[in-house]
């Protein structure tokens, strides 16, 4: 489908209750049309149950889907033209790879001549050229994995809906697939909301990422966006390594900084807007971003003592007991470790520190 | 004692233990086998003078019975899995409350003895005219079939992965086509299994029958035994047990052939992806 034809994808604050636990609350999202939207969040954070009322293999107790204008949540799944990937797949395995491509298109009388010439251009987009006349239990898991993606693209949904479809595979794999994924999905322009509690593989594939926790949203954004300025600790602590240090907001002149306990003062960068001066905020610090200085008459930041060190390959993991900022980890490429050891003293400086709200 | 010769030991324990299980099961049914080409009802070992006039001498009665079984008990079969599948679907997928309730409400027939569900339906059929019919007896058979039927195809479903269907409606597909194009396909082998086992103990149901039945709608077994009961064993009863035993290794073999063996191998193998 063209994005020209895509039309945008509206939830309306949905609503899910299991029992008494609330699944989903008031859940409200725009997804543009043709872009790619992670969900991302820790188990049972409701990623699952949205994608299964979007597909409408559930049902919501309020809330509404658009495709568009249109409403789509009344119809049944079989009339909502959604693709969907099943984190495992779920192909038929009695049918052929070009049989299972070709069963929505089945589905909607394609006459089998355009049905065989849509198989073999969707067997061209996933690489599987020579490879239609298999079984599925005759396929790797990757190759599955892509089968799987071509049989949901198939038939020009509105929307792809794709449930942890790499869980399933090893680690080496899942980043080759990923990557796959992203360029199937960049040639297709078709509108698709992938599934993950992987933050990498959020960070890696998506235009946006919605980050879910306990069945609300919790921050929408682009992956740098997340990166950079998380506007929660939950953000802030899910979505990559960080240091998180208890302190207070001072403005003086419209430059931010955290002040703690121990009356230490770091510049901050980035500030989660509508955080007053005075608030008590978390300051954030990537351990790629806290810099270690050997040698004398090194210290503008605090200073602080090597606890331990961790041999990464190309990083080192350094965590260290700060003087004012309690333990902190320090992530340092390996090249400039020499002169670093276990019992040192060494001064630290930040290259970049964010706050978020500390409630 | 070293490992080696340890194991070598345990081989031939396991050996042993499963040969004398198969000679268990096998050895009434081979005597009954040999005895069947020897044209008397004496047991013995003696092979030189096999023949089949035992087989010959098969009255018509017991042909027509046989017939008769055969025709009620493929009839019953088929039904018993028609009537499951959608019912078991039903019970599996659509969550129904009263699931729990009707599994068991199945396993009822079985906790009653047979001929005492045989008396109660014969004092039923009287009333209502089906004593000593063919439908009499083929509802009655069908009752144990439905049973069995019902047990297969819930243990198929629950083990079939619901995805597979949902996958089928988000991609356009309607219950029905789901069921037609997904479902029966992937339960087809277990469904074919099912029908082995429900045709196989239907061909030999005695007891539930034993009272309903009359001269012109005489179950095989039923026959077998009354005439038995009469004049002693004969030679040629022997002979009509064998055919029995025949039939069964047919239809066995048919399913095992279609199927390839390994679905057999369990009995209620489902096919998973
Ligand atoms: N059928 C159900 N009955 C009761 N509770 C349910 C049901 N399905 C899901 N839940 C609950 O709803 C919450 C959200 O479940 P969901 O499957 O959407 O999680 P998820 O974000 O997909 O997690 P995961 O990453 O583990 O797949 C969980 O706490 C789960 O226990
Ligand atoms: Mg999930």
């Amino acid at each position: 489908m063209s994005p020209e034809q895509a039309r945008p994808v509206r939830l309306a604050n949905l609503h899910k209750r299991f029992g008494g636990f609330v699944a989903l609350e008031n859940l409200s999202l725009d997804i543009e049309a043709g872009e790619f939207l992670t969900f991302l969040g820790p188990s049972g954070c409701g990623k699952t149950t949205t994608l299964k009322i979007v597909a409408g293999l559930l049902t919501q107790e309020s809330g509404e889907i658009y495709f568009g204008e249109r409403r789509i949540d009344t119809l049944p799944p079989s009339r909502r033209n959604i693709g969907l990937v099943f984190q495992n797949y779920a192909l038929f395995p009695h049918m052929t790879v070009r049989e299972n491509i070709a069963f929505g298109l089945r589905m909607r009388r394609w006459p089998a001549a355009r049905q065989a010439e849509r198989v073999e251009e969707m067997l061209a987009l996933v690489r599987l050229q020579g490879m239609g006349n298999r079984k599925p239990e005759q396929l790797s898991g990757g190759q599955q994995q892509r089968v799987a993606v071509a049989r949901a693209l198939a038939f020009s949904p509105d929307l792809v809906l794709l449930d942890e479809p790499l869980s399933n595979l090893d680690a080496k794999l899942r980043e080759e697939v990923r990557l796959d994924l992203r360029n199937i999905q960049r040639q297709s322009h078709q509108t698709t909301v992938f599934v993950t509690h992987d933050q990498i593989e959020a960070l890696v594939m998506s235009d946006r990422i919605v980050l879910m926790n306990s069945g609300r949203i919790e921050q929408i954004g682009s992956p740098q966006m997340l990166y950079d300025e998380p506007a929660t600790e939950f953000a802030a602590r899910f979505v990559g390594a960080n240091n998180l240090v208890p302190a207070r907001l001072e403005v003086v002149n419209g430059e931010a900084a955290a002040r703690t306990g121990s009356d230490v003062h770091v510049r901050l960068n980035t500030v989660v807007p509508g955080l007053a001066d005075g608030a008590d905020i978390w300051m954030c610090v990537r351990p790629e971003n806290i810099h270690i200085i050997t040698g004398e008459g090194s210290s503008d930041g605090s200073g602080a003592t090597v606890l331990d060190m961790i041999f990464q390959g190309t990083t080192v993991l350094v965590d260290l007991e700060s003087d004012g900022l309690g333990s902190l980890r320090a992530e340092v490429p390996a090249r400039h470790v020499a002169g670093i050891a276990a019992g040192q003293r060494v001064g630290l400086t930040f290259a970049a520190a964010h706050a978020v709200p500390r409630s | 004692m070293p490992r080696g010769l340890l194991r070598v030991f345990a081989n031939l324990g396991w050996t042993v233990y499963v040969v004398a299980i198969v000679t268990w099961l096998l050895f009434p049914l081979s005597l009954i086998l040999l005895s069947s080409f020897q044209g008397t009802i004496s047991i013995t070992t003696d092979v030189s003078n096999l023949n089949v006039s035992a087989y010959e001498a098969i009255p018509d009665r017991y042909w027509n019975s046989l017939w008769f079984t055969v025709q009620i008990s493929v009839v019953a079969t088929v039904t018993a899995l028609l009537v499951s599948v959608p019912a078991a679907w039903a019970m599996v997928r659509g969550k129904l409350a009263e699931r729990r309730f009707l599994s068991n409400v199945v396993l009822l027939p079985d906790v009653v003895p047979h001929i005492i569900l045989g008396i109660a339906l014969l004092t039923l059929y009287l009333q209502i005219g089906l004593a000593r019919t063919w439908l009499g007896m083929l509802l009655a058979m069908l009752s144990l079939s439905l049973a069995m039927g019902l047990r297969f195809t819930e243990a198929l479903l629950e083990g079939l992965p619901e995805e597979y269907e949902l996958a089928a409606e988000t991609m356009g597909a309607n219950k029905l086509q789901a069921l037609v194009l997904i479902l029966m396909p992937l339960m087809a082998p277990g469904l074919a299994t099912a029908a082995l086992f429900i045709f196989i103990s239907n061909m030999v149901t005695f007891e539930l029958l034993f009272f309903i039945s009359g001269p012109n709608a005489s179950p095989i077994a039923v026959r077998l035994f009354s005439d038995i009961i009469d004049r002693g064993i004969m030679p040629h009863s022997v002979a009509m047990a064998s055919i029995m035993i025949y039939i069964s290794i047919a239809f066995y073999v048919i399913v095992a052939l279609t199927l390839g063996p390994k679905y057999l191998a369990g009995s209620t193998v489902s096919r998973k992806g």
